[in-house]
């Protein structure tokens, strides 16, 4: 998974290279899905919420203005992780600030893997 | 879509808690799905890599999993407003244990675009 960080570089661009970026952006999407790399993938719009801890607080977020706020998401169908980060070195967003985190996604949830080996452990 | 922030605060949980959580979690998704409120959601392993700089020309291990903005998973719901998706955010087992959800609504059309296109509105009030 590609998860898209930063969405403070929009801020210094004229509409002319928005539209640009933005062409670039859904042009790459398209092959990526048309080569069967890409199985789904969408932007975020900017606003949103969190929920937190025990008595599930919901307060405003993320900031529209972060380094790290996400602002969309590519699913790919590859076999390695070099794969994904080479589909990452073509980000359009790159020249400008943006951030790719490429992320595997898990076979089974991480939390319940822990658990298992550590069951494995104590048997022995 | 719901992206789940992990600071590992399930490392403070015993094996026991932390079977129940699973168990509580698994039936909560089951649930979801049945409703046919969510799509299928996945977890991320807390591995990966940060690509960044002009032609991706900088690969950096990460993210870094002891941090309060890393990405633990996520799931894409199929709700029709925000309000129910933080009611289905607020009903997340692992919430009572610490940890936090951040909601945000699909977007139909790229913010990019929009932004381009109120842009290209102002320059032409401008030109008026």
């Amino acid at each position: 998974m590609l998860l898209f960080r930063g969405n403070d570089w929009l801020k210094s661009l004229s509409s002319e290279e928005k539209q640009k970026v933005t062409d670039q952006w859904m042009a790459w999407f398209r092959r990526l899905t048309d080569e069967s790399k890409a199985v789904a993938g969408n932007p975020l719009e900017r606003e949103g919420k969190i929920v937190s801890g025990k008595n599930r607080v919901v307060s405003d977020g993320p900031f529209a203005e972060s380094k790290e706020a996400i602002g969309g998401y590519f699913l790919l169908d590859v076999a390695s992780l070099h794969d994904a980060v080479a589909i990452a070195q073509e980000c359009p967003g790159l020249p400008y600030g943006v951030q790719v985190e490429v992320r595997p996604v898990a076979a089974e949830c991480p939390v319940a893997s822990e658990l298992k080996r550590e069951a494995e452990f104590a048997t022995v | 879509m719901l992206l789940y922030r992990s600071d590992e605060w399930y490392n403070t949980l015993s094996q026991e808690q932390l079977q129940k959580l699973i168990s509580q979690n698994k039936a909560w998704i089951e649930r979801l799905s049945a409703e046919g409120r969510v799509k299928p959601g996945r977890a991320l392993e807390r591995t990966g890599a940060i690509v960044s700089g002009i032609n991706g020309r900088f690969v950096t291990d990460g993210p870094f999993a002891e941090s309060k903005e890393a990405i633990g998973g996520y799931l894409v719901l199929d709700v029709e407003t925000i309000e129910e998706a933080i009611a289905i955010a607020q009903s997340s087992p692992g919430l009572a244990y610490g940890g936090s959800i951040e909601v945000r609504p699909v977007a139909a059309e790229c913010p990019l675009d929009v932004r381009a296109r109120e842009l290209a509105r102002n320059e032409q009030f401008a030109n008026v």
